[in-house]
């Protein structure tokens, strides 16, 4: 592929050997995928360093230890342990301790410690057109589908991307792929942001690694329903990015989201596809150990909205009720005095992981002086059909999707309470 | 002993290393269809179930899945339970490329051949990352490691 001399000279070990491996890895990725030359990014999300995998922390160290910095405004991602309030969470001190290491080298390589999936809410906002990278599907589909930036699915080299401030032209960088490939019209209510969440995983099902383009919303999508939607759309198939006219820059019609006519034939939305999704997501006799709401982690809006619900109000005894969120947001929602009032009524608040993060040594392989030992839980109730699917995958037990208002009406009454009054 | 063939395709990591063929004839994740800890096929994968990747040249049609698909071939080869090399029909997707590099093992995709039918299995294959893959005879080696059975 074609170098400026400023990649070459990295290439050459001219800028220190942090930034001649990071580049070669790029270059090796770019000569796979056909890229022509390299882009020049604007934002990196992250790999956070995970303490629930071998040698992963390490690999974090080991770049810092080489004089690794981000030569672009970078976040980390979700962690496997909340690293300031870990008691409330169980967590043993060992991997606490294992994963506060990585903080300790994000602040040696330049990135944000924001331990997040939605480090938008914590004010990373990348503009349209800006080139950037994500480790995390969901901040890529957010940023692609949301704000118009461009941005591939990515794994590990999101680092090598933020370290160089490059990355091979090829994916979701590139117009030609930057186009809609289904057409979707939504024919049901949509009431609730976990009805976001159902639908993008319905959606994200038939259309694989396509790209969506939504019509017959009810009303303008919120910030908080896109985020539910492209989560889903990215966990449930391949989606790095969904079009709605008119909201998705620089779409601004159907003919435009496909560059040319829209295809005749639809994907139909109906209320009976979300109804599967809840059905299919709520397993096990009835049974639960734990209410979490915040996948994606929550924003402030959402926060506000647990503390509404919760206000003044008591968790039923014998149940756990989680609400995860980054740290920048909870520190808001601490100056606004609704941590005090989730915790008031017995909900704990976290930050750096979430469920799904930090329970699933089941699929992992920590170091055995770690001490971990897989939760012995049967089942998870959530909001969020992208909690559902990994905690099933990787933890191993049952879950309970409803929406966001019933998780915590059954936080605090103690039966579960579906989304639609038919379920179950 | 028949001799040796050499098999032209496109290489997309460099490297190269030798082991015993594992073909499988299904699609692969390696989010899921391996146990990390022994390198054993535990997903719905009826050629290869049961059988381990480690040491081995797997052969397969295309990678499917996860973004995360990088994680766990680099938590494989920190287990030492990674495939040495991997041949396959298509592109795998950029986060298996990553994790491929990550884990210093050497791809081949768009194999000249069909190498899903003309690699037997436990053939002793050398994958050199510049786009070559040398097949030998069976060596007989790859029947050993199999039927860890599934944790």
């Amino acid at each position: 592929m074609k170098l400026s001399s400023y990649e070459r000279a990295m290439l050459d070990g001219e800028q220190g050997e942090a930034r001649r491996i990071a580049i070669a890895g790029l270059v090796q990725l770019g000569d796979a995928f056909g890229a022509e030359d390299m882009v020049e990014i604007g934002y990196a999300h992250i790999h956070a360093g995970m303490a629930l995998y071998l040698h992963d922390v390490e690999l974090m160290e080991e770049l810092a230890a080489i004089g690794a910095k981000m030569a672009v405004p970078a976040s980390a991602n979700i962690a496997n342990a909340d690293m300031a309030n870990w008691r409330q969470t169980g967590a043993p001190e060992t991997l606490v301790r294992l994963q506060q290491r990585a903080e300790v080298a994000h602040q040696k390589l330049g990135s944000a410690c924001s331990f997040t999936c939605t480090p938008y809410w914590a004010g990373h906002w990348p503009t349209w057109n800006m080139h950037m990278t994500s480790i995390e599907s969901t901040v890529t589909v957010f940023c692609n589908s949301v704000l118009g930036a461009r941005s591939n699915r990515d794994g590990f080299f999101a680092v090598y991307a933020g370290i160089t401030g490059r990355y091979p032209r090829f994916g979701y960088h590139l117009d030609v792929n930057r186009r809609g490939t289904h057409r979707v019209r939504v024919e049901t209510p949509l009431e609730t942001v976990s009805d976001y969440s159902a639908l993008g995983f319905h959606v994200g099902r038939l259309v694989g690694d396509g790209v969506p383009v939504f019509e017959g919303f009810p009303h303008r999508p919120g910030l908080d329903e896109l985020d539910a939607l492209g989560a889903t759309l990215a966990t449930a198939g391949g989606v790095a990015l969904f079009i709605v006219p008119g909201i998705t820059p620089p779409f601004a019609d159907l003919g435009q989201a496909f560059a040319g006519p829209a295809p005749h034939d639809a994907i139909v939305a109906r209320r009976t596809d979300l109804e599967a999704i809840y059905d299919q997501f709520t397993t096990g006799d009835g049974g639960f150990d734990l209410v979490h709401v915040g996948c994606p982690h929550a924003s402030f809006e959402e926060m506000k909205i647990y503390a509404r619900l919760l206000d003044g109000k008591q968790v039923r005894d014998g149940v756990e009720l989680w609400v995860t969120t980054s740290r920048q947001v909870r520190q808001m929602a601490a100056d606004a005095g609704i941590v005090r009032t989730i915790e008031r009524a017995g909900g704990k608040v976290i930050s750096d992981t979430c469920p799904m993060s930090c329970h699933f040594a089941r699929t992992t392989s920590p170091d055995p002086a770690l001490g971990v030992e897989p939760p012995r839980l049967r089942a998870i109730v959530v909001d969020s059909a992208k909690q559902a699917k990994y905690v099933r995958d990787m933890i191993g037990c049952d879950t309970l999707l409803t929406s966001t208002e019933r998780a915590i009406e059954t936080a605090l009454g103690g039966a579960f309470r579906p989304r639609f009054g038919d379920q179950r | 002993m028949s001799a040796v063939r050499t098999i032209r395709g496109r290489g997309i990591v460099a490297g190269r290393a030798a082991g015993p063929a594992l073909v499988a004839k299904e699609p692969i994740s390696f989010l899921g269809d391996v146990d990390i800890r022994t390198g054993t096929v535990v997903g719905d994968l009826p050629s290869v179930r049961g059988q381990s990747l480690a040491g081995k040249v797997l052969v397969f049609p295309v990678s499917i899945g996860s973004a995360g698909a990088w994680r766990f071939l680099y938590q494989l080869y920190q287990h030492g339970t990674h495939p040495v090399a991997l041949v396959c029909r298509e592109l795998p997707d950029p986060s298996v490329v990553q994790g491929a590099i990550l884990a210093k093992i050497p791809i081949v995709c768009a194999p000249e051949e069909d190498v899903l039918s003309t690699i037997e299995p436990g053939a002793e294959v050398e994958v050199d990352g510049s786009g070559l893959v040398r097949v030998g005879p069976p060596s007989g080696l790859a029947e050993q490691n199999t039927h860890r059975g599934c944790s």
